[in-house]
């Protein structure tokens, strides 16, 4: 039959599978282009400081997750929206995010880098002038305090959005723009693998607190877990391992360090250990 | 950038193609909803009665007008206030799908009418009913005709998957923007890399769909050349 033959020939390129069905699972929503709080691994692994706070947590409260990766600017909406039950994606906790999200406890401190190319001379008070172009994550603090502490009090320094980090490193590169301003953990990732391209021309003390986040009233009580989650993770000393395993490390290291240590997490569902296994291999594979 | 990034690039050929099967399997997904919907439209565009035509006329109208980032955006969030959830792997084909049906009932409405109206007396006169007639007549004659839209469309709905990773897919461009973040350098290269797996898929593709169109041609009856 001619007609069913085109047919067939039209949709030859496949059908769709949907999913459903869940326990007790809750959904991280993280853009995982953050390192070290969020990345992926050569590997395709999701990993990173927040991802594995988020695990150990999980393995403690007794609550499955699925972490799922979004932009960034869209992790807040999927929270108000009910598509993602906690923010993980080391969100400084502003009184503006406040009003439309409830956050967890401060669980990190960060200040903003300002990175600017290594031959351009450019110090931090230079860089951040009347007429100079400067670049930030879309949705960032790191924009957010250009435009609060710049712009508004009359600084005219022309504020250039991208929609990810390493793309605004590519233009300062380029020479299209003349600083970065990022939080202070990543720019240090981006100075160590630009080596010499780049240096911080200074850091911006706004002592930032991050949190984790979840809908409005948390209707599925999870801050509770998280709270509680984090206190034990400090009281065992895991969060200081996670710590020493995950800031300041290349990255190389840290992924096969999560490797050969994941399966005590997973597996065998102690957070401690892992925590400390993680810690010792990546400085015996820093070596 | 130096010739080391470039090479480097290349060991994470795995992760995008990866990430490709992803892109394969959305455009799979949304050419059937669109072909689907957009053969029942097409239909009830040029055979209709008024009250379905204006319906599949406003229907193009809407589906071809609002940008299909905004149309991800609307399928990913809007069901959720309704307490619907869906992945947004089915969101995205929702909303390509849709916005494709539309186009591609353009395709198929111009093919139709491209027939000639003689060939429909002629059906009738043989006893054929009206839908007989469009199911043995004219739709096979409409579908050759519309091959090369259809290619076209392919190719375009084919980039249009990238669009998917801002509801949260994880496809191609997501992929290569994991490499950018975890090896800044890479940014680029893995960029250039993306773009030249979306070259040697869309010759794929094309080169499949023309040998179709070639393959399925009744000789006397292809377009006058």
């Amino acid at each position: 039959m001619a007609l069913r033959r085109v047919v067939i020939a039209f949709v030859v390129f496949g059908v769709v599978a949907f999913v459903g069905g869940a326990t007790e699972k809750f959904i991280v929503g993280t853009d995982a282009s953050f390192a070290p709080f969020e990345w992926v691994s050569a590997k395709g692994e999701k990993i990173g400081f927040d991802l594995d706070v988020m695990r150990m947590i999980a393995v403690l409260e007794g609550y499955e997750i699925e972490i799922q990766d979004i932009a960034f600017d869209s992790i807040i909406p999927a929270v108000i929206a009910g598509k993602v039950d906690i923010g993980a994606s080391g969100f400084t906790i502003t009184a503006e995010r406040a009003q439309v999200v409830d956050f967890s406890s401060p669980y990190w401190t960060s200040d903003q880098a300002v990175l600017v190319r290594a031959d351009s001379g450019l110090n931090i008070v230079t860089a951040l002038m009347p007429g100079r172009k400067v670049a930030a994550q879309r949705g960032t603090t790191g924009a957010f305090w250009v435009e609060d502490n710049l712009i508004s009090k009359g600084v005219a320094v022309e504020l250039v959005l991208y929609e990810t980090y390493p793309e605004a490193i590519m233009d300062l590169l380029a020479g299209r723009v003349d600083a970065v301003v990022q939080d202070q953990a990543p720019s240090e990732q981006a100075v160590r693998q630009y080596s010499g391209q780049i240096i911080i021309a200074g850091v911006i003390k706004t002592n930032e607190q991050f949190g984790f986040l979840v809908a409005k009233g948390d209707p599925k009580r999870i801050l509770p877990r998280i709270e509680r989650g984090i206190q034990k993770l400090k009281e065992t000393g895991a969060w200081d391992n996670l710590i020493a395993a995950y800031f300041g490390n290349p990255l190389e290291a840290v992924e096969a360090a999560w490797e050969a240590c994941i399966d005590i997490l997973q597996v065998g569902k102690d957070p401690v250990a892992y925590a400390a296994c993680l810690a010792q291999k990546v400085q015996e594979l820093r070596k | 950038m130096t010739l080391e990034h470039w090479l480097r690039v290349w060991s994470y050929l795995p992760q995008l193609l990866q990430g490709l099967s992803v892109n394969l399997a959305l455009l799979g997904g949304l050419l059937g909803v669109g072909f689907v919907l957009g053969v029942v439209i097409a239909l009830l565009e040029v055979y209709g009665p008024t009250v379905l035509r204006v319906f599949a006329a406003s229907y193009a109208w809407v589906f071809r007008s609002i940008p299909e980032i905004l149309l991800l955006l609307l399928m990913w969030f809007g069901p959720a206030q309704f307490g619907l959830s869906i992945s947004p792997f089915t969101a995205a084909v929702l909303a390509l799908g849709l916005r494709s049906s539309a186009y591609q009932a353009e395709i198929f409405r111009g093919a139709l009418q491209a027939i000639p109206m003689g060939q429909t007396l002629a059906a009738r006169a043989l006893g054929l009913s009206r839908l007989q007639a469009i199911r043995y007549i004219l739709l096979p004659q409409a579908f050759r005709l519309s091959l090369a839209g259809w290619g076209n469309e392919f190719a375009v709905v084919l980039k249009d998957t990238t669009l998917a990773y801002a509801i949260g897919v994880v496809e191609v461009m997501r992929q290569a923007r994991y490499i950018g973040s975890r090896d800044f350098p890479l940014t680029l290269p893995a960029y250039v890399l993306v773009a030249i797996l979306f070259l040697v898929v869309t010759y794929a593709g094309l080169f499949v769909i023309g040998n179709m169109e070639k393959r399925l041609r009744i000789p006397g009856l292809e377009a006058r050349r």
